[in-house]
């Protein structure tokens, strides 16, 4: 056995050097490798099946949809796949959440909730190192893991862009690309994190995690996106190819007469048009009567600005978040 | 090694509204086993979850290791502390324990460590979870050890174990302390084997500290008188601590030497630990706080009856 | 302890044996009951085979079991012929390697009588008794501690005490030895006085006295004895503890 002399009392703590950040390596890896091995496999078995599929597709689109408006086209290709393709999206909407709330909320609601917090949080290395640590190397890999993955997902889904089936500014398919899938991940992540330290308990910290976070998924598709930067505006009645149409209203004489939903419209077709029946579309007939048609829109060619600005903000929310949750880490009292 | 193991003045600590801790005061000498007592809720726990870091003060301060701040990194480096209900990670096998502690610390004995588990019998690739309580406490305390703490605390470390593994249990603790220079601070609701383990004795009741000092002390300068129970009120001005009566005859528990003259028709005997304590605990009302060359608060408050 | 490697060890040629009734090195060493029982059984098988009568037996088992020194032992085998001496198997000692001490402690947890104070009770009792000779060496403080669990200090605070009394001298690295003995009493004398108790006992219980009447009795007597004889300094290797009243 070896006994070691220790000084009486070191002078300083500065003589006292840091248990090293790399050593958390080891502890983080296997402390967590159950859930890093699940998002592993899970996303793997995802991305086998993506890829599958997605040869066919592209094999499909290659075959048949030169043009992409020919009837081969709707026959062999968007008659069958984009259903699928539609489904697989929703589930992949899901991912980051998922990833989010069983990588990032138990691992600090897990330590508090059984009580090995007590046994981490006495460590030499301290806790702050311990959680900043363990929080940024899961976040890289979590963020890492669903970069990689929403590339292949962007492989499989080009047919789609290809064809004109769907517009790049897609609700359903804008936050599964790319760089904003990504963002999204790593932000589940860290509401997840922040979730288990307020929570301190496994189970609703991860119901917590997928509640915040749909609601904040929600929210950005229906509203914010939109308003990244001012919408163009035009009274063209045709928008330029694949661009995204952000809300179209009506004016008349210089002033705002109904939107291009509801029940002003709908009154002024009754009115106007014989409720559809003169033979020519709503729109015709309502710019014959004097009405203007405005379209505000997001044209295609900010589809990668767009995804960097939400990028960026997600970013530095899951920044704030961590910080948050170390700070707290700090504060806590046992 | 001539300092305070611990040191606190006026350390006090509140939870929402009440307070679980308040003015204790204490100055534990190293290379002592030092032993929290007190009822549940008497404030043990919180005691040395502010020493150990855990917690923070809401009113005084703590010291450990001869002056560094609770919490600051020396006193994380030199403190190893084993939690009530001995937590380990269940999924994690007694190995896996060893290299994670290894990875956290600056210092850790693997040697000792292994060897210690190959001596108490405990399977190196087994998880935690599927460990019996007595193993389960062993393995934190290897861990704990193998750090070559100077300060070793453990929080009701035997509640849990049975006769034989409590008595294991704290002969590597006891040994480590003979080997390596530990100071220990356990805290025990268990008054019984006491005696034999600790040689000081921090006792607290309500969140208060009723008592501190080294046990040869406290034993040296408390006795029991037996005598008749008719005079037993005569005694009402000394420092009294306890009186059991009866109808003839009465035992009083008091503060006194034993060179201090025995009043006629009296006897006097020692007190052993276990009696004194449970007296104590039973007379919150009472108190015998350190003199004033033990810590650096010089208001030695006894409460007489 | 192997008779015949005492005397390799001595140097003395293979001729030296207790049968020959020469005087050998060592001779004032002390015999252990293992060596005393070892050269009764040899005694026995001699008797067996006819060579002792009853009576020649008898006495040189009496000498052989009241031997204190191997010179006491030397011609016990006088006229026995080959007799080899008895090798006498190494006893275990506790604790694990051969240099250890030869007693170990135990604790009575209820007796009410305080660790350190047990500790030196036990060894001056294993004096007494003569588990501990001079030079003997006792358990180390990390054994002690290892196997009865208790407080380190207290084992120190024992040691101390012993060594305030002078009955051992510590040596720094190396442990806690025996330096000076306490009256001995030999053992028929002891056996006397034990008879001559019972007798005592057995009028005392016959006046009506009961267990606790007779502790109370003794320990009266037995401090009125002391006093008489001059105080707490004139009491001869008797612990001083801190007992008033009835123990």
């Amino acid at each position: 056995m070896t006994a070691l002399t220790m000084p009486a009392r070191p002078k300083h703590d500065a003589g006292l050097r840091p248990v090293p950040w790399r050593r958390m390596a080891w502890v983080t890896w296997r402390q967590h490798r159950a859930a890093l091995g699940g998002v592993a496999v899970f996303l793997g078995a995802f991305a086998v099946y993506l890829w599958l599929t997605g040869l066919q597709m592209h094999h499909a689109y290659t075959a048949d949809c030169h043009p992409a408006s020919s009837v081969a086209c709707t026959l062999n290709f968007t008659g069958r796949y984009a259903t699928t393709g539609n489904v697989v999206s929703i589930f992949v909407q899901v991912v980051p959440a998922l990833i989010g709330a069983f990588a990032g909320a138990p691992v600090l609601a897990r330590e508090l909730e059984t009580g090995t917090f007590r046994y981490a949080w006495t460590q030499g290395i301290g806790r702050r190192r311990w959680t900043v640590a363990k929080l940024v190397l899961l976040a890289v890999a979590v963020a890492a893991a669903a970069a990689a993955f929403s590339a292949l997902f962007s492989w499989y889904n080009q047919p789609f862009f290809a064809a004109g089936y769907v517009i790049p500014f897609s609700t359903r398919l804008f936050g599964l690309r790319e760089v904003s899938f990504a963002a999204w991940t790593l932000a589940a992540f860290a509401i997840g994190a922040l979730a288990g330290m307020l929570i301190r308990r496994v189970v609703p910290a991860i119901a917590a995690t997928l509640a915040v976070y749909a609601g904040l998924a929600l929210a950005t598709a229906l509203w914010l996106r939109q308003h990244y930067m001012a919408p163009l505006v035009t009274t063209k009645p045709n928008l330029p190819g694949s661009a995204w149409a952000v809300s179209q209203w009506y004016t008349k004489g210089g002033k705002f007469a109904f939107g291009a939903h509801g029940s002003g419209i709908a009154n002024a077709v009754n009115q106007l048009c014989d409720n559809g029946n003169s033979g020519l579309s709503p729109g015709q007939c309502l710019s014959q009567h004097g009405y203007t048609v405005w379209t505000s829109y997001q044209p295609a060619s900010r589809f990668w600005p767009f995804q960097w600005i939400e990028g960026g903000w997600l970013l530095a929310l899951s920044v704030l978040l961590i910080a948050a949750t170390v700070w707290l880490v700090r504060r806590r009292a046992a | 090694m001539n300092m305070n193991i611990v040191e606190t003045s006026g350390l006090g600590k509140r939870y929402g509204g009440t307070w679980a801790l308040r003015e204790c005061s204490l100055a534990i000498p190293a290379g002592h086993v030092a032993a929290l007592v007190g009822p549940n809720g008497a404030g043990k726990t919180t005691l040395l979850n502010l020493t150990v870091g855990l917690a923070e003060p809401s009113a005084g301060a703590v010291t450990v290791l001869g002056g560094w701040p609770a919490g600051s990194p020396a006193a994380l480096d030199g403190i190893a502390f084993v939690a009530q209900d001995t937590p380990v990670y269940k999924n994690l096998s007694a190995a896996d324990m060893l290299h994670l502690t290894r990875n956290l610390n600056r210092r850790f004995d693997q040697p000792y460590a292994k060897a210690r588990l190959g001596e108490l019998g405990i399977p190196l690739n087994r998880k935690a979870g599927r460990l019996s309580g007595g193993q389960r406490a062993q393995l934190a305390l290897t861990v704990a050890l193998a750090r070559r703490p100077r300060l070793l605390v453990l929080d009701e470390p035997v509640a849990m174990l049975d006769p034989v593994a409590r008595h294991d249990f704290m002969a590597i603790v006891l040994t480590a302390m003979t080997d390596d220079g530990v100071s220990v601070v356990l805290s025990s609701h268990v008054l019984a084997d006491l005696e034999r383990v600790a040689d000081y004795l921090v006792l607290l009741s309500h969140g208060r500290v009723q008592m501190a000092g080294e046990v040869e002390d406290l034993l040296a300068t408390h006795r029991m008188l037996t005598g008749p129970a008719a005079e037993a009120d005569r005694y009402a001005e000394r420092p009294v601590v306890r009186v059991g009566r009866a109808e003839a005859q009465a035992h009083l528990l008091v503060r006194a030497g034993m060179n201090d003259p025995v009043p006629p028709g009296w006897e006097a005997h020692p007190v052993s630990l276990e009696e004194l304590a449970m007296a104590y605990l039973r007379e919150p009302g009472a108190g015998a706080l350190p003199g004033p060359a033990r810590s650096r608060n010089t208001q030695p408050s006894e409460v007489t009856r | 302890m192997d008779i015949d490697k005492h005397n390799g060890a001595a140097g003395g040629g293979a001729g030296a044996s207790p049968a020959s009734g020469d005087m050998y090195p060592g001779q004032h060493l002390r015999v252990s009951d293992a060596e005393r029982e070892a050269v009764t059984d040899q005694l026995a098988e001699h008797f067996a085979a006819g060579r002792l009568d009853q009576a020649e037996f008898d006495d040189r088992v009496e000498r052989a079991m009241s031997a204190k020194t191997w010179a006491d032992l030397s011609g016990l085998f006088a006229g026995l012929p080959g007799t080899r001496a008895p090798a006498v198997p190494e006893l275990p000692r506790g604790g694990g390697s051969a240099p250890g001490s030869p007693i170990e402690f135990r604790l009575d947890a209820a007796s009410g009588v305080p660790t350190y104070l047990q500790l030196v009770h036990q060894v001056e009792h294993a004096l007494r008794l003569g588990y501990l000779k001079l030079g003997d060496q006792l358990p180390k403080v990390r054994d002690v501690v290892a196997s009865l669990a208790i407080n380190p200090n207290t084992v120190l605070k024992a040691y101390k005490e012993l060594e305030v009394k002078g009955l051992t001298a510590g040596r720094p690295g190396q442990g806690t030895f025996i330096q000076a003995t306490l009256g001995q009493v030999a053992l028929p004398e002891l056996a006397g006085l034990h008879k001559s108790l019972l007798g005592w006992l057995g009028t005392a219980d016959a006046a009506g006295l009961d267990e606790d009447g007779i502790v109370a009795l003794f320990t009266s007597a037995l401090r009125d004895f002391y006093k008489r004889r001059g105080g707490a300094g004139a009491r001869r290797g008797a612990a001083s503890g801190n007992t008033e009243g009835v123990a």
